[in-house]
């Protein structure tokens, strides 16, 4: 049915372990691919270590109780009970495989790619219903152990705190002419704020009663009154014209700014959590930007899909070395889609632009205009999902 | 068409050329094949496998033995989803190729797109990492479990997609253009056209639905959403074994359809021969779709001697007025008091082969609905229709004569049109690639 060359491909497959119970395969080369062919064959050549599991109505016990680190084949076979009829491999109570609705007589198997470490097999309504297994080998690296993503995450922490402090004296000017009743000032200093807590969402996404206050909508509160931050402001601006009892909310935006500041140099940063982090961020400009929902009264939305967007490509940015290391044709698409997602942005910037914001009101933004946008934005999500699973 | 993006020049060290795919995309064409048997396949949690290589588990994958059944094969001299007995749901796309996307990058998502396709056809998961915690899953899963419910999934190509932005010009099958303006015709842009169609058939619309999905999923960057369709209530029958059902006017639609089984017939009206200069498309066929709203609610006002007068056949038995059986042959001279008992304007006499040369189409159309009208409350729905033909003038003659003069104009509007050509099925080791690019 298939092609010789793909069926060869197919099996030049190896499995790479990466983490318990998760499964690579690696088999990124076609035509365009050289020199991880060698690597592949070594890797096929890996040997799978086999493990009987026999369900009887007392245990499950696995037979060798132990393998070395790698693909591991467990064989279930239901000799003769009624009442157990499946077995799981349990990574400290996760269930990484199992073969299930095995009646007696029947067999199935299931493939792992295990870490050094101690597993249980585990047998629901056996009398005995859990074994120990265990994986003997190298302990795996982490990321920890890989410089490079070290220095990414270090890098990516430092630009967080110096756009939160950005946040802070931008959102004290901000909030200063709020409280001075300055209404055209507050108008183009909202921006000027907004764009950086933008960038940022992901970690003050962690703190989420502070995240709340600062960047809540009003349908997000519980009652009139505990609609607080940025957009109440908002409304305050663009829809009442006026900013009246506004004073307590902006001392208010302006504390839980600061109290941000305060937290997030302690904020430790992983590989993947930057990664998601990133995909959020896209995610955000698809749903909460370009449907012009964020900002609803100010219809600055560009200016946010901006800080989004930078927000993103600066995670994706200091993963860049680690990705085009383990996956050029990724990091190369990824760059591609973020080029084309700016571009397509870029259109509709404009000088000084609506309210200062350097883009056009959206509300000019047509709803075929609007397509487009999401359309590069949705491409270029899907590739930023990926990136997580390739660095990890 | 979207309007343009601006052209983007790479840097020059992104210029390789495997900068255009990413490599879980090719991870999923070294899973292509009926049971690839992938050495060392693991299953992650809760995950299928690729290759069952004969494992006795009782899964629910969908490719127990009752499902085998419910399988239609990927590859064959046709493409499933023509001849196939018509399923009983559908999910139709058609998609744009976004501003910027390479002739190169095109053919890749086609490969990928035919290993992902023949995948879900066995009602396996589109192929990749199955249980990485990290990374997004390669199949959206709401499929798991069910069984492939004679999925049958269909590509097709529009006119535009052979106009030069990928060296297609000297590939384009000689009928293959837009349908001229036809009577009556009242398209909505928005729902008509399109550089490629899917059409997706199961006898379970969340399959098919999950098939579209995918593929669009694996599309991202490459194709645009143009527009999509779900059917449900096969309208036609294909082959005598099946029913004719009804359509939402409450008629036996498809009674004198061609028998899809009949291979001389379907040589004769429906697969493109040897009259056609471009051989990578004989054994394909045309496929027009037509989007035809209902006015349903003053149907259901109309008296049902008029309704029967409009189509020319009883409402109740599906007979034809001058017979007692549906599948009585019509008697097109027979007179009452010096008046045709099939009205001159009736859908069936317009629409017979007999008054039209000979000419006929295999039909495979579903109903839709689109929910209520927002401006007059009324039934948004009517009839998907979708049509395969050796060439697209057999359906723009037959609906140059309905547009102009069928009866039943006072109760429809074509409201959406496509055509495409549907390619060959392919051999083994063969891709939708290869075979369109050559």
């Amino acid at each position: 049915m298939n092609p010789a060359a793909t069926h060869r491909r197919v099996l030049a497959c190896a499995a790479t372990v990466i983490a318990a119970g998760m499964l690579l395969t690696a088999c990124g080369g076609d035509k365009g691919d050289k020199g991880s062919s060698g690597t592949d064959a070594k890797a096929a050549g890996a040997k799978t270590s086999k493990v009987t599991i026999t369900i009887t109505d007392k245990g499950c016990a696995p037979s060798p109780a132990k393998a070395p680190a790698g693909t591991v084949k467990f064989t279930v076979a239901n000799k003769n009970s009624a009442k157990v009829t499946e077995a799981e491999l349990q990574d400290h109570g996760k269930m990484l495989g199992e073969k299930e609705n095995l009646t007696p007589g029947l067999s199935g198997d299931f493939t792992l790619n295990l870490d050094k470490g101690t597993y249980s097999v585990y047998c629901p309504g056996a009398s005995t219903n859990r074994s120990a297994f265990t994986v003997t080998g190298a302990v795996k690296k982490t990321w920890k152990d890989d410089p490079q993503l070290v220095a990414a995450t270090q890098q990516y922490g430092t630009w967080i705190d110096g756009e939160v402090k950005q946040l802070v004296t931008t959102t004290a000017a901000f909030t200063a002419a709020v409280k001075a009743g300055k209404l055209d000032e507050a108008k183009t200093l909202y921006g000027k704020a907004r764009v950086h807590y933008e960038r940022i969402e992901p970690t003050a996404e962690i703190w989420g009663d502070l995240d709340g206050r600062i960047d809540g909508r009003a349908d997000d509160a519980a009652t009139p009154a505990d609609f607080t931050g940025f957009h109440r402001i908002e409304q305050a601006i663009w829809q009442q014209k006026s900013l009246a009892g506004m004073g307590k909310l902006a001392d208010q935006l302006n504390a839980d700014v600061k109290s941000l500041n305060d937290q997030v140099p302690t904020v430790e940063y992983q590989p993947a959590v930057i990664a998601n982090g990133a995909t959020d961020l896209v995610n955000e400009i698809q749903s909460s930007k370009i449907t012009g929902e964020e900002e609803r009264y100010s219809h600055i939305d560009l200016l946010d899909f901006d800080g989004n967007l930078a927000g993103a490509n600066e995670a994706v940015d200091v993963l860049m070395p680690t990705l085009k290391r383990k996956d050029p044709a990724l990091a190369a698409e990824v760059t591609q889609r973020y080029q084309a997602t700016a571009a397509a942005l870029k259109k509709y910037a404009a000088t000084p632009g609506y309210e200062d914001s350097g883009y056009v009101d959206y509300r000019k933004v047509t709803a075929a205009q609007r397509r487009t946008l999401s359309q590069t934005v949705d491409a270029y999500a899907e590739s930023v999902s990926k990136i997580a699973g390739k660095i990890a | 068409m979207t309007d343009s993006t601006p052209d983007i020049t790479p840097e020059p060290e992104e210029r390789r050329p495997e900068a255009a795919a990413a490599v879980s995309r090719r991870r999923l064409l070294g899973a292509v094949g009926a049971g690839a048997a992938v050495a060392g396949a693991a299953v992650g949690v809760g995950g299928t496998v690729l290759a069952r290589g004969g494992s006795s588990g009782s899964g629910g994958n969908g490719s127990g033995g009752a499902a085998k059944s419910q399988i239609v094969a990927f590859r064959a001299g046709h493409q499933a989803g023509i001849a196939t007995p018509s399923q009983d749901r559908l999910c139709f796309a058609t998609f744009d190729v976004t501003p910027g996307v390479t002739r190169a990058d095109l053919a890749e998502l086609l490969k990928t797109w035919t290993a992902a396709a023949e995948a879900m056809t066995l009602g396996k998961p589109v192929p990749g990492d199955v249980g990485d915690l990290n990374a997004p899953p390669d199949d959206t899963g709401e499929a798991v479990g069910l069984a492939p419910g004679n999925l049958t999934i269909t590509i097709g190509y529009g006119p535009s997609l052979f106009d030069g932005r990928f060296g297609l010009a000297a590939r384009r099958p000689s009928a293959l253009k837009t349908l001229p303006h036809l009577p009556k015709d009242n398209l909505d842009p928005e729902n008509s056209g399109g550089d490629l169609c899917v059409q997706a058939c199961a006898d379970d619309p969340q399959v098919a639905f999950h098939a579209i999905r995918n593929l669009r999923r694996l599309a991202f960057g490459t194709l645009a959403p143009r527009w999509m369709e779900l059917g449900f209530g096969r309208t036609s029958s294909t082959t005598p074994q099946q029913a004719t059902p009804r359509n939402l006017l409450g008629f036996k639609d498809g009674t004198r359809n061609i028998d899809a089984t009949d291979a001389a017939l379907m040589g004769q009206h429906v697969w493109i021969g040897d009259e056609e200069p471009q051989r990578w498309a004989r054994g394909g066929s045309y496929l027009v779709s037509r989007k035809i709203q209902m006015r349903m609610e003053q149907w259901d006002r109309d008296r049902l001697g008029d309704q029967q007068d409009v189509f020319g056949r009883f409402k109740s038995s599906g007979a034809p007025l001058t017979g007692k059986a549906e599948y009585d042959t019509p008697d097109f001279h027979a007179k009452s008091g010096g008046q045709y008992v099939i009205p001159a304007d009736a859908h069936i006499r317009l629409a017979a082969h007999e008054n039209n040369n000979g000419l006929r189409i295999l039909r495979r159309g579903y109903s839709y609905t689109d929910g209520i009208d927002p401006e007059t409350g009324d039934l948004l729905g009517g009839l998907f229709f979708v049509a395969f033909m050796k060439s697209p003038d057999q359906f723009s003659t037959l609906q140059r004569i309905l547009g102009q003069h069928d009866a039943l104009n006072e109760y429809i509007q074509h409201i959406g049109s496509g055509v495409f050509v549907t390619p060959p099925g392919l051999a083994a080791g063969q891709d939708w690639s290869t075979q369109l690019f050559g």
